[in-house]
């Protein structure tokens, strides 16, 4: 990954400690007359071009294989991650509604469940595929492979005993349930973690300075005009055509790269504002949602002997604030200029609105008494026209998502866009500073041959 | 001579390379992920060993007899009609019995999956307070409380009562006001079924589960080999632990044990009785004139058939023949 010089050194010291007297004769002797010099400074020249072709190859090129391995690699990664938690936060949540509801779990339940953990498998086979060699994921993912199968045995054993209608059925679950909120959860966290800040870290390199390259290029131009300059003084020619097409050369691939980078940089920062940026602060406040949701369940599984509506309060206030529209969903609206995005937005905080307001009724409900009313709002299971908190819940989750993938979607397309600028820029910047380079040497040759 | 020792050692080195070569190239196969054993998952807040153990109890208060309480009135108000300014008046305004019960102990008190309903002896004796209070034994909120709970829930005055396999103790009576004895249980041990074991005794250094808080954990005084204590939330996490081959043994009451038999045939309870265990309803201390009331209401359920017909329901067939129901003491 890493582009530095392999310079060595070692020999170049011994030569200097030690210098042969004929090599040093011959350097000064070549030094003090004009067709030694006008070698001299052909074959620096040359050499100059050739390197700074060389390194400026590198530095565009590994920018646009960075932008590659962040739309092919990186982002989805995170994503991957972000699906995970999502699906085994929802199965935990649904698991523990399915045994609120009835002995045997309600078919959709049943299915939601299995659909959750399908693509909780599905998100950590891709996740799977990316921790060469990054000690901070292989932990979490060791975690999740080895306790996924656990967790879905327990619930698979409660669902059996719920069944028959033994009470050791809940004991079971709320061991899955430990198990999930205690390891799995925090171990899909800690990989999204890793996996945005690889995203990140892609996205500095792919906005940095190309230092190396610049001072080279800047040493090469200075390089040119002294070299122009002597020869004119030399000679009598007023222009050399050699070094001319070398200067225009060179001049062309400054423009042409300053350009090209500054508009991937314009682009990649988009990408991050607009995109990986708004996507991540979304994902956090879906991340709550989903806890929140588990938690008025628990509250309800808990039958008054826990208090989990604490929690949800301090979750769903850092969702949408007081009324759905502030907290994280406020702060992405606030930032955001595309319309879908808000839209999508926009309806997150209105459904999260009524969610609020009706786990408040459910809340009520509970607290005096009526614990299979509470029951009914918070499931959605107290028949049509009745109050139903799974639905506006799901409504939450649906928008955020769409709102993520909106931002997902921005992302890929001024990611690409950035790297649309950097296509032809490697190849442009090797022939024009080869070209440079041809330039030098002919133009320079065609002087040294005037002294034969 | 040097030259000689010059090849000499040049061999060696030679040597050495060659054997080094040979050791990096003899490493084995590259390693598989080193998983260790597999472990079944524990119960969320489970604690083993010395943490296990109930705080050290101070000096053991005596009492002469712990379990006579409060003599009943000579009748009982009618329901609906409270006398004035007492417990149950406020009660009866409100308009429903806060009642603190278990929900995951089988036959005693446990939520029922197909109706949502919490159900069991300890709740029958709940629902016919309720009746004697509103005449209708559905207007009580439950709350479902750990064993841990019970004597806190009723300090502050969370619940106006709690029915949860609570055993009385001169201890416990220091805290809360205990109601007759309306169930007389005993300690006994649960093991699998292919366990050798024939009673406690034989589980020593053994993992032995009750829940935080009860008593069935307390060292026995000049015990020499005794059990390891594992301590959790719910009775029913002891039978996952049991089941999960996590705990050797389950010591608690035989009727919590009897409900863990009944939903897993491959465990038997074991022993004699270890102690005794009288439950009583339990009410904050100053509720006098409640636990009296209550009193009552259980001395009708003693004579009207109405104890009988709850021990059928809820415990018939699994501890035996009905006995009788065990006979008030009062203490004034």
């Amino acid at each position: 990954m890493s582009v530095t010089s392999t310079a060595r050194p070692a020999p170049a010291t011994r030569r200097a400690a030690a210098p042969p007297a004929a090599l040093t004769g011959g350097l000064r002797r070549t030094a003090n007359s004009t067709p030694g010099r006008l070698g001299l400074a052909m074959v620096g020249l040359v050499v100059l071009s050739l390197l700074t072709g060389v390194i400026g190859l590198l530095a565009v090129q590994g920018k646009a294989s960075t932008l590659d391995d962040l739309t092919a690699r990186r982002e989805p990664f995170s994503a991957a991650a972000q699906q995970m938690y999502r699906s085994l936060s929802d199965a935990d949540a649904t698991a523990a509604s399915a045994f609120l509801s009835s002995a045997v779990t309600p078919p959709a339940l049943r299915a939601r469940y299995q659909t959750d953990v399908r693509q909780a498998g599905a998100a950590l086979a891709i996740a799977a595929t990316d921790v060469e060699g990054v000690a901070d994921a292989a932990r979490p993912l060791a975690q999740l492979s080895t306790g996924i199968p656990v967790y879905t045995g327990l619930v698979e054993r409660a669902s059996a005993n719920n069944a028959l209608g033994f009470p050791i059925g809940s004991a079971y679950l709320r061991e899955a349930d430990h198990l999930m909120q205690a390891t799995l959860l925090p171990a899909a966290q800690a990989l999204y973690a890793v996996d945005t800040q690889r995203v990140e870290q892609a996205q500095d390199d792919a906005t940095s300075f190309p230092w190396a390259a610049t001072v080279l290029v800047v040493v090469l131009l200075a390089a040119l005009v002294v070299t122009q300059r002597y020869v004119r003084k030399r000679t009598n020619r007023v222009i050399n055509v050699g070094l001319l097409v070398a200067t225009v050369a060179v001049a062309v691939a400054v423009l042409w790269s300053a350009t090209g980078l500054v508009l991937e940089t314009v682009h990649v920062s988009h990408a991050r504002s607009a995109g990986s940026a708004p996507a991540d602060t979304l994902a956090q406040a879906r991340t709550k949602a989903l806890q929140a949701r588990t938690d008025e369940m628990l509250t309800l599984v808990a039958r008054g002997g826990q208090d989990y509506n604490q929690p949800f309060q301090t979750l769903t206030r850092a969702i949408g604030g007081t009324d759905g529209s502030g907290g994280l969903l406020g702060q992405v609206r606030a930032g955001s200029s595309d319309s879908v995005l808000n839209g999508q937005v926009d309806q997150a905080s209105a459904a999260a609105k009524s969610w609020f307001a009706l786990h408040n009724q459910a809340t009520g409900a509970n607290k005096s008494g009526d614990y299979q009313t509470a029951v009914g709002i918070t499931l959605g299971t107290g028949g049509a026209g009745k109050p139903d908190e799974a639905a506006q819940f799901d409504k939450v989750d649906n928008a955020l998502a769409k709102a993520i993938n909106q931002a997902r979607t921005v992302f890929a397309d001024q990611t690409g866009t950035a790297g649309g600028w950097l296509t032809a820029l490697p190849v442009g910047v090797l022939v024009l500073l080869v070209l440079a380079a041809a330039g030098a040497a002919i133009g320079l040759w065609q002087r040294l041959r005037e002294y034969r | 001579m040097i030259p000689r020792k010059r090849a000499r050692l040049a061999l060696g080195v030679a040597l050495l390379a060659v054997l080094a070569t040979g050791c990096a190239a003899n490493s084995g196969p590259v390693n598989l992920a080193d998983t260790g054993p597999a472990q079944a998952p524990l119960p969320g807040g489970v604690l083993i060993g010395k943490a296990a153990l109930p705080p050290e109890p101070g000096p053991t208060p005596n009492c002469a007899n712990p379990t006579a309480s409060l003599r009943p009135p000579a009748s009982l108000p009618a329901p609906g009609h409270m006398p004035a300014g007492s417990t149950m008046a406020r009660i009866q305004q409100r308009g429903y019995l806060i009642a603190g019960v278990d929900q995951n102990t089988y036959l005693f008190g446990y939520r029922n999956p197909t109706t949502n309903n919490l159900e069991g002896f300890d709740i029958q004796m709940v629902r016919d307070v309720a009746a004697a209070i509103f005449g209708d034994p559905n207007k009580v909120v439950f709350k479902a409380i750990t064993s841990a709970q019970r004597i806190p829930v009723l300090q502050q005055h969370q619940v106006d009562l709690v029915a949860r396999t609570f055993t009385i103790s001169c201890a416990r009576l220091q805290q809360v006001a205990f109601s007759t004895v309306y169930f007389q249980a005993q300690r006994q041990v649960l093991v699998r079924a292919d366990s050798t074991a024939r009673g406690i005794q034989d589980l020593g250094g053994k993992r032995v589960c009750a829940t935080i808080g009860s008593d069935s954990l307390a060292p026995t005084p000049g015990e020499a080999h005794p059990p390891v204590p594992v301590a959790v939330n719910d009775w029913s996490d002891c039978l996952v632990m049991l089941q999960q081959g996590q705990v050797s043994g389950v010591s608690t009451d035989n009727t919590i044990l009897a409900g863990m038999e009944a939903q897993d045939p491959n465990t038997k309870i074991v022993g004699g009785s270890i102690a005794p265990e009288p439950y009583g309803l339990a009410f904050p201390k100053d509720d006098r004139d409640f636990v009296s009331f209550v009193n009552g209401v259980l001395q009708r359920l003693r004579t009207d058939g109405g104890w009988d017909s709850a021990y059928r329901t809820w415990v018939g067939g699994h501890l035996g023949a009905v006995p009788r129901p065990p006979a008030p003491t009062y203490s004034n």
